[in-house]
């Protein structure tokens, strides 16, 4: 502590970062809360928890989570078991396949499901004819609902469970089981007795995470869901239909207790069993499998699912060049003319403007953060990681409505004799500071800081201290150190944090859906209300621009940042 | 007085809270102090843990010590930040800097000091030369050799021209073969330069090699500080004798007491021996005889020993022999002139009597 004292540099850095989490994230959970905790609140949560309209809700959101967890986690693993140990064609297309809905703009998934196989779909009806498939009358080709739902968010969410257990199972000491072997067990039991456990933290990880991002959701529920209501689509409606922020911080409270305790279970159960040891290059490589049933059924099985994605992207693409697809499959560029040229044209700088804002300052705070908490001591470092941790830990629309009632009144000191101060503008709402561009380019920050944080102390604790301590010996202080040795040697970190942070800000819906003002457009809002009104074309080409958006900008981060100078491959290298 | 120290460290103590469950605070370094001639070597020697590399973190600044000061010619800097002591440090990792070539990574230092390009291109050149790897400016850390890459950490601290230098274990992460010749670079280079060193080690033959003083602390305290011959010949305690090279304990007792003068009976033999502080009659002792101190000799007159073990290892033989009661180590330093005796052989044993050295038990 007393050398965090010392260098002032480091004192204000610290004092910095503490207070914006404080403000950005801390105080609009602490509003949310009084806000529920009220006497009306309170009512109202033994209405929510008693009555059986919200008893379905809250199990729908349940359900649902529950669902694509399991099916999400599921496919990680199968991509991930394909790529590490099964001997399969096109495997870099695949992995790259895989990798695809990382950019997946909101309700692009889901619009593309509907025209694809919902009632009348392109493939059920324009394909098949009218046969009903599945379900019955009203109910035919019924593509709403849980089942509708747990496709669409499985698919845009699996690729994370995918990357975690492909590392993983990387990281695993071929030598285990290799041993197995040599003691006789086949590798169906190895499977089983070695490989799987080794791999319980990875995969109980995937799947908390998974359940997170998905009962936390917004945009699918609110286009696919139907009469399937869950949390989030309730809270919505709350705030833009009936503008009750009471009944909305209740919801949101109960959404954020399976949220929170998920957290922390992930964040002190699993970080403590893990059973994996890196210690650096495995001694061998991973035996292959080559049961022809076995290796087959699961080429199968990722094969069908690269297939969907692409038909789903490929639908998107080729949506956003036509009239109405399916209907009127004749080209035109009235989309694109819709969004470049009309109203979305706003949209489209807005949101682009806000989100290069938004992610130099996530990625270096995130490697400012991840610098304090593993380099340096001082009191509350673990609560520091934790706060900065909640940012994505709490569903968006948790944020959305903590912003509105924490910040829709500028917040001001009264002294005597002086008159008011005001220590922070009006940030939400109309005539909001900036017409709330500062609360969306916060909250796109706060979304975005966490993974920032997690990559650079991941790679962090992977660097030896003494290479920092030997600047300062060398006479540089903390302020030079951290930019001329940390910096460089964490930029892999630095990167993917500006690339997610960027792709995240560019996509986000839930916690910006109640910040917008006329003043302050965002795409994907914008999208919403295309996909509501069943103009799919426009939605399109919106996903399409946003897409092109996305891979611009990784490009010109990876030319920029991403130049290497050597420090990269030395880091992989080991050396 | 203190204008002759380069560096005191007075009743320096660092407490460290116990992670986990208590609170309870553990003294890492326990009340050193110590006092560092200018341009002298010295090497804090001990086993893992015994608070050797934190006395040197203190010493850096990298820690703050809990109590104690520390004085660096005179000047209480206690308090300084690490970046501000006239000071450089070897790390065991060599922790160059990844991302900068070779020059730049002597240079490094230099820029922060703010001196003209063309200062700063004359002495990294200079120290290059020094340290023998002129023309590899251009060069990449992970393009070096294990032992290159440590001269280059030495020349990024050289290149400062510190007050004082700092080495945390350089040389651990080096094979059995770079070590030694690396050893011999360091204190031929501290003989040139004469910079007042301070060098950590768990290693007692890089320690006894390089320094003009030894620190042996054993957990968290000073053990004894002396040149490396009064240590290895007069251990203070047990503890010092088996750290620094090997050795043989034998119970003994004082037999008569002479002023500073001990008789004591050992291996059949009586003989009177200087021992500080002295004895009382009947005092229980240890009597430390170093391995090489020992002679085997077929000689039916001297206490007779019966060889269990025997190697050759070319330049010694190595005996573990057993009197009866005691299980001793022999080594012969001469193979070559002396007889080699196998297993299972009953031989005497001999010494002579200034090669051993009592310790009050």
């Amino acid at each position: 502590m007393r050398r965090i004292v010392q260098d002032p540099v480091l004192a204000t850095a610290l004092i910095l970062v503490v207070l914006f989490i404080f403000l950005a994230i801390i105080l609009p959970l602490i509003y949310t809360i009084r806000e529920s905790a009220s006497a009306e609140g309170l009512a109202l949560f033994q209405r929510y928890l008693t009555e059986s309209v919200y008893q379905r809700i809250i199990l729908n959101t349940l359900a649902m989570g529950v669902m694509v967890a399991t099916l999400g986690t599921l496919l990680g693993f199968i991509f991930a078991y394909v790529q590490v140990k099964v001997k399969a064609p096109f495997k870099r297309l695949l992995h790259f396949i895989a990798l695809v809905p990382i950019i997946s703009p909101p309700f692009a998934l889901a619009s593309a499901l509907i025209l694809l196989f919902g009632r009348n779909g392109m493939i059920l009806r324009g394909i098949f004819g009218t046969r009903c498939f599945w379900g019955e009358g009203r109910s035919c080709n019924d593509i709403y609902g849980l089942d509708g739902l747990t496709i669409v968010l499985s698919l845009s969410l699996f690729t994370v469970a995918y990357l975690n257990l492909k590392g993983m199972m990387q990281a695993l000491d071929p030598a285990l089981e290799e041993a197995a072997t040599d003691m006789g067990a086949n590798k169906w039991h190895i499977f089983r007795t070695v490989t799987v456990p080794m791999l319980i933290p990875g995969i109980a990880g995937s799947f908390l995470l998974l359940f997170v991002e998905a009962i936390a959701d917004l945009g699918n529920p609110l286009i696919l869901g139907g009469d399937y209501e869950v949390l989030a689509t309730r809270i919505y409606v709350s705030i833009i239909g009936l503008y009750d922020t009471k009944a909305a911080a209740v919801l949101s409270v109960i959404l954020l207790l399976p949220s929170l305790t998920v957290y922390l279970v992930q964040r002190y159960w699993i970080s403590r069993t893990s059973v994996i040891s890196i210690t650096g290059k495995p001694a061998g490589t991973p035996q292959q499998i080559t049961h022809p049933f076995v290796r087959w059924s699961l080429v199968a099985i990722v094969l069908a699912v690269c297939f969907l994605i692409v038909l789903i992207y490929g639908t998107i693409f080729v949506g956003a060049f036509v009239r109405v697809i399916g209907v009127n499959n004749d080209f035109t560029l009235q989309n694109f003319d819709f969004v470049i040229n009309g109203i979305g044209s706003e949209a489209m700088t807005d949101t682009t403007t806000l989100s290069a804002f938004a992610t130099p300052i996530a990625g270096l705070l995130g490697m400012l953060i991840a610098f304090l908490v593993i380099r340096k001591t001082f009191p509350g470092r673990a609560a520091l990681d934790f706060a900065t941790m909640l940012g994505i830990a709490v569903p968006g629309t948790i944020f959305g409505i903590g912003y509105i009632l924490a910040f829709n009144n500028p917040i001001e000191l009264t002294l005597p004799g002086i008159g008011n101060i005001t220590l922070l503008p009006k940030l939400t709402g109309g005539r909001a500071f900036l017409g709330g561009a500062l609360a969306i380019v916060v909250v796109y920050i706060v979304r975005s800081v966490p993974a920032a944080l997690r990559s650079g102390t991941a790679l962090l604790s992977q660097i030896d201290p003494a290479i920092e301590d030997a600047s300062i010996s060398l006479g540089a202080d903390n302020a030079y150190t951290f930019r001329k040795i940390t910096l460089p040697l964490i930029r892999p970190a630095f990167l993917s944090g500006l690339i997610y942070a960027f792709a995240r800000s560019m996509t986000t819906i839930s916690a910006i859906v109640f910040l917008t003002t006329p003043q302050t457009k965002i795409m994907t809002a914008q999208i919403l209300n295309e996909v509501e009104n069943g103009r799919f074309g426009n939605a399109f080409a919106y996903c399409v621009i946003l897409i092109g958006i996305v891979l611009v900008a990784i490009a010109i981060l990876y030319l920029t940042v991403g130049s290497s100078s050597g420090a990269e491959r030395t880091l992989e290298g080991g050396a | 007085m203190s204008n002759q120290h380069s560096l005191v460290l007075e009743n320096i103590s660092k407490a460290f809270t116990q992670r986990g469950g208590t609170l309870a605070r553990v003294n890492a370094v326990d009340n050193v102090s110590l006092a560092i001639d200018k341009g002298e070597f010295i090497t804090l020697l001990g086993p893992s843990g015994c608070g050797k590399t934190t006395t040197l973190r203190l010493i850096a600044g990298f820690e703050t010590p809990t109590t104690g000061r520390l004085l660096l010619e005179g000047k209480d800097i206690t308090q300084q930040p690490p970046n501000k002591r006239d000071m450089a440090m070897v790390f065991q990792s060599y922790a160059l800097f990844p991302h900068m070539s070779v020059f730049e990574n002597i240079a490094y230092g230099l820029h922060i000091r703010k001196l003209p390009r063309t200062v700063i291109q004359q002495k990294v050149e200079g120290v290059l030369d020094l340290i023998g790897l002129q023309g590899l400016g251009n060069r990449r850390p992970n393009q070096l050799s294990g032992g290159q890459q440590q001269r280059v950490a030495l020349a990024r601290c050289l290149v400062m021209e510190p007050r004082v230098l700092l080495f945390d274990e350089p040389l651990s992460n080096l094979d059995a073969k770079l070590r030694v010749q690396m050893r011999s670079e360091i204190h031929s280079l501290h003989k040139r330069l004469n910079i007042t060193s301070v060098y950590v080690t768990h290693d007692q033959v890089e320690a006894m090699a390089m320094s003009d003083r030894i620190v042996v602390m054993n957990s968290g305290h000073i053990e004894q500080i002396g040149r490396p011959k009064d240590i290895y010949r007069r251990p203070i305690s047990r503890f010092v004798a088996g750290f620094i090279g090997r050795a043989n304990f034998i119970d003994t007792m004082a037999e008569a007491v002479n002023d500073d003068l001990v008789t004591v009976l050992l291996l059949g033999k009586t003989l009177t021996v200087t021992m500080m502080p002295t004895a009382k009659v009947g005092d229980k002792l240890t009597a430390v005889l170093r391995p090489e101190g020992l002679e085997l000799r077929a000689d039916a007159t001297l206490k007779q020993v019966v060889i269990s073990q025997a190697m050759y290892l070319g330049s010694e033989v190595e005996y573990i022999v057993s009197t009866g009661e005691e299980t001793l180590i022999v080594i012969d330093n001469d193979p070559r002139a002396s007889h080699i005796f196998n297993e299972g052989e009953t031989v005497g044993i001999d010494f002579a009597a200034e090669t051993v050295h009592l310790l009050s038990n």
